[in-house]
């Protein structure tokens, strides 16, 4: 038996050197009196820590699909590609956090541990196989998270955030784990493979506990995606949340609630009937109502940070709509528009994090002229809200054809029309950023400190994956194929 | 034939290698940007000759020895392919002219050099890219990227009022491909399980009226629905009547040069999109709304004339005068008939030429007089007896002016007298309302002639020097082109005959 654990735990690498990084911190931060020492020793330690993570798992992408303790967990290329992504998300945010001003000094160390805790529980997330281990998840990732929403300690508003979040996050997480617990009662087992079997045989009675059960569940994810009607939270707590935090929330809890939502549409509803119809219709209309309200919202933004914000509620609605299809196609397609959105999402972030830290806020007049400053940032940013935007030759444009296509195919034209027009109004807002960034002058000539060579060379590394996604996909696209991106 | 096969792929990339040369030289040289982009756009434009020369006109559909096919994305069946036939050949010619022509009346341009030519440059290659592609997808491509350096050349060489109209024309534009996308997504899956592809000349032919499609909880034809989807992203880009409010905007706030594109290539790549596209794909629902084409291009026609007569901007007024002829175009496309079909192309052609000469002229006048109003807000006349201040101007204005308004000799004469012949053949009412708009075109360009180059010298012409030796330069090739069209036009009409006879036949059988 014992035998049998460590060979469980040789799935569970990556986990595990998270977990030893967040340790690591930990120690280095105890040991050094003096805070100034330590916070560039944890800053390298977190960033090496968090490359050896990625690259155990990019070399497990193309191991064949386990589950691991007790089918507790599963390990498939699905979840280790989407643990990638938030990997890469949260190294993206710590080097983010290293250089702004956003965050106060003293707590950035606070930020390294608490992020690293919250990848954690979304990798768990990732590769839940069971309602416990998905609830484990949840709670790891959330806890963590309110104590990172209120990080600007001092701060009203981001006091306000941590709050607002965790209240919210409270009450979704209880109906999501009584709807759970009605789940168990009517299937009599938390694995999703037995709940796969049990929901194909259901009486009628069973079904109409069922619905409601699946609805309660469905909060508590709807929650962490940041899905209408369940986004009220989100734009609060994106803004007043620090930019670094901002950039990680809407990357690593989106993408890990994304992961389960398409694990549970896809292991639960994949069979016709009754519960796969309501199920596949509830997401239909969240998924248009995401997209809108989400591109709605963003068009009056005054920050650019609350626009990002409200657009990656946009964004989310788009990844929706791959679970709604039920196939690979979906998979696929989801997983490349997470890969393209994390490094759009960190290089916007990014930019606009060092003209933050340059003004003071980071309202949308602070770009204008940006191009007759800083050519290559501003041309950087003009590429990722094109891309944003899905505007060819970027993967961005790539990201909504697949989904796009994947929906087409199953035949939901209303649905595909309407992210079509989604498209044309986000792109108004992200044109307005490019309008002031190329087309103005600019109002104050100053240097723009965060710039320096590193800065622009590291966000000139993530706008180029943007450019190669989007016209050499066909060879990433070739790794997926054929391997079974799942197991059911 | 390998040798030609290259011939295409060099005219795609050869403005791209140009755009980076221009983006790898230096700042300060600026004459040396000039001179490189327009060597460049020389030689693409000696190669779109050499393409002409080899072109056979017998054959009607894609000319086999310059066809290149290449794998793209395999996942989707997607191929970088490219082809050539009589309807896209013109359209390469224009634009192998025009931006010649540009590079040389953007040689005043002095704001950030650098860009300005790197992306006029680039916006040649994507021009190629759309009337080359024959793989739907790389079409679209081509087709919205073209749109990012539009949107910079408007957004920031415009007029005072140009980021509106850059932000207007991008989003205007985007909304009708986004259309055409979703419709392009639907024709791939509906072409059959293993058969999957972009293929346009695969999906043309009216394989999908059979095809039903349920949308908003209806169900509709297939070919019905995106045949109109595919019909507002093309009209959008033409522009057709209710669709057409970007234009006077883009073309009134875009510099000379851009305007001279914009009309003189890029709206053809809506009625174009309508040839290689819409029409062959569906030609069912092509056929069906055959008559509503007909009507809103005869809108276009008549309100085009009136909106022109009624402008005292003179840029505004040439910009409505293209909505005005655009119209002829749709008229000559709906009709199907072969007269009025080639009427349609060479129109599109003949349109490109005269068009650019306008917008040159009046981009030559407004480097003196730093405005355009034929009147001004407060009554005042905007120039006055141009005629003895600037004769060369005068004399070639002239040239312009009446190609454009189709007097018989010039260019545009032919191209609207083939397609009355085609439509009267099956519109009679629409031809004769149409005769009266091509009535008021002459209308309003005699007009806005007497008003600025008659009657006394303007106090303020006074100081105007005539056209220099680089605007002659320029001029003169597109005088010579609406002549010598005019009085012998089958050199174009040879080469669109057989594949404009292939597509009206096959129409026919709807």
């Amino acid at each position: 038996m014992q035998l049998n654990y460590l060979a469980n735990l040789s799935h569970y690498v990556p986990e595990l050197i998270v977990c030893l990084t967040m340790v690591m911190t930990m120690v280095v931060e105890a040991t050094y009196a003096n805070g100034e020492k330590s916070k560039p020793l944890m800053y390298w330690c977190s960033i090496v820590g968090l490359f050896c993570a990625f690259v155990v798992l990019c070399l497990s992408l193309g191991q064949a699909p386990t589950t691991a303790f007790f089918n507790a967990v599963v390990i498939d290329p699905f979840s280790t590609f989407v643990k990638i992504i938030m990997v890469l998300g949260t190294l993206g945010a710590i080097w983010l956090s290293h250089s702004s001003t956003d965050i106060y000094n003293p707590v950035k160390p606070e930020f390294i541990m608490l992020g690293l805790g919250v990848l954690v529980g979304g990798m768990l997330l990732a590769s839940a196989n069971n309602m416990l281990t998905l609830y484990l998840g949840i709670e790891t990732l959330s806890i963590l998270s309110y104590a990172l929403a209120s990080l600007r300690k001092n701060d009203e508003r981001s006091s306000e955030a941590g709050l607002k979040y965790s209240l919210y996050g409270g009450i979704s997480a209880g109906l999501m784990l009584f709807g759970m617990s009605h789940m168990f009662g009517v299937l009599g087992t938390i694995q999703f493979s037995g709940i796969a079997q049990n929901i194909a045989t259901l009486s009628q009675n069973e079904m109409l506990v069922l619905i409601p059960a699946f609805l309660l569940f469905f909060v508590g994810i709807g929650y962490k995606i940041a899905c209408v009607p369940f986004h009220m939270w989100s734009p609060d707590v994106y803004e007043g949340s620090p930019i670094p935090v901002t950039a990680f929330f809407s990357i690593v809890p989106k993408m890990a609630g994304i992961a389960v939502l398409l694990r549970i549409t896809i292991s639960f509803f994949a069979d016709e009937g009754v519960m796969q119809y309501s199920w596949i219709g509830l997401l239909q209309v969240i998924a248009a109502l995401t997209m809108t309200v989400g591109n709605v919202s963003a068009i009056n933004q005054r920050s650019i940070k609350r626009m990002l914000a409200y657009s990656s509620i946009g964004h989310a609605g788009f990844m929706m709509l791959g679970a709604i299809v039920l196939g690979e196609e979906g998979i696929r397609a989801v997983l490349f528009y997470g890969l393209g959105y994390m490094f759009m999402t960190l290089a916007a972030f990014a930019i606009t994090s060092f003209i933050q830290n340059k003004y003071g806020n980071d309202h949308f007049e602070r770009f204008s002229g940006l191009i007759y400053r800083k050519p290559m940032m501003a041309i950087a940013m003009a590429i990722i809200m094109f891309s944003l935007a899905g505007i060819p030759p970027f993967s961005g444009f790539v990201a909504k054809f697949h989904i796009l296509s994947a929906i087409i195919k199953e035949g939901y034209m209303t649905l595909a029309v309407i992210a079509a027009i989604n498209s044309v109004v986000s792109l108004y807002y992200y044109l307005k950023v490019v309008r002031l960034m190329i087309f103005k002058p600019s109002e104050d000539n100053g240097e723009i400190q965060g710039f320096t060579f590193v800065n622009q060379s590291v966000i000139v590394a993530l706008v180029v994956p943007v450019v190669i996604l989007g016209v050499f996909w066909s060879k990433i696209m070739a790794v997926a194929d054929g391997a079974k991106l799942f197991i059911q | 034939m390998h040798g030609s096969s290259n011939l295409l792929n060099w005219i795609l990339w050869m403005p791209l290698i140009g755009a980076i040369g221009v983006l790898l030289l230096p700042k300060a040289k600026e004459s040396a940007m000039r001179w490189w982009s327009l060597v460049n756009t020389a030689i693409t434009f000696a190669l779109t000759l050499v393409l002409y020369s080899k072109f056979d006109t017998s054959v009607p559909g894609m000319q086999e020895a310059f066809t290149v096919k290449i794998p793209w994305i395999e996942q989707f069946n997607i191929f970088y392919s490219l082809g050539i036939d009589g309807i896209s050949l013109p359209m390469i010619l224009l634009t192998g002219l025009l931006f010649f022509i540009c590079i040389l009346s953007s040689w005043t341009i002095t704001k950030s050099v650098k860009g300005y030519f790197a992306l006029m440059l680039m916006l040649q290659s994507t021009v190629f890219g759309v009337f080359l592609a024959l793989d739907f997808f790389l079409f679209y491509v081509y087709w919205e990227v073209m749109l990012i350096p539009m949107f910079f050349l408007i957004g920031i060489w415009g007029g005072e009022n140009r980021e509106y109209a850059a932000v207007k024309f991008f989003l205007y534009t985007f909304f009708g491909s986004i259309l055409m996308l979703v419709g392009m997504v639907a024709l791939y899956y509906a072409t059959g399980q293993s058969t999957e592809s972009f293929d346009i000349l695969a999906l043309s032919g009216g394989k999908f009226s059979e095809l039903t499609v349920t949308m908003f909880g209806s169900t509709v034809s297939f070919a019905k629905l995106f045949f109109v989807f595919m019909f507002i992203g093309f009209a959008i880009k033409v522009p057709v009547f209710p669709f057409h409010t970007w234009l006077p905007h883009a073309h009134v706030q875009a510099p000379t040069a851009i305007s001279v594109i914009l009309a003189g290539v890029l709206l053809k790549m809506g009625t174009y999109g309508f040839l290689r596209i819409a029409f062959p794909i569906f030609p069912g629902a092509a056929v069906h709304f055959a008559d509503a084409i007909a009507w809103l291009g005869l809108i276009n026609i008549v309100y085009g004339a009136l909106c022109a007569m009624a402008q005292t901007d003179v840029k505004k007024l040439v910009a409505y005068s293209s909505v005005s002829h655009m119209g002829f175009v749709m008229v000559g496309l709906a009709a199907m008939t072969t007269e009025g079909m080639n009427g349609a192309v060479l129109q599109m052609f003949n349109h490109g030429t005269s068009a650019a000469m306008l917008f040159l002229m009046v981009g030559i006048l407004y480097e003196r007089s730093h405005h355009r109003w034929i009147v001004r807000p407060d009554g005042t006349k905007g120039f006055g007896g141009l005629y003895t201040q600037m004769p060369i101007f005068a004399i070639i204005f002239i040239i312009s002016m009446f190609a454009a308004m189709g007097l018989p000799g010039l260019s545009g004469f032919i191209s609207e007298a083939l397609i009355f012949l085609g439509i009267y053949q099956k519109y009679t009412t629409i031809t004769v309302i149409s005769l009266i708009g091509l009535l008021l075109g002459a209308a309003y360009l005699l007009w806005m002639f007497k008003r600025m180059f008659f009657g006394e010298v303007n106090e303020s012409c006074k100081s105007y020097t005539d056209m220099n030796n680089r605007e002659i330069l320029f001029m003169v090739p597109l005088c010579i082109a609406v002549i010598v069209f005019g009085i012998w036009p089958s050199p174009i009409l040879n080469i669109m005959k057989a594949s404009v006879g292939q597509l009206v036949s096959m129409l026919s059988k709807f």
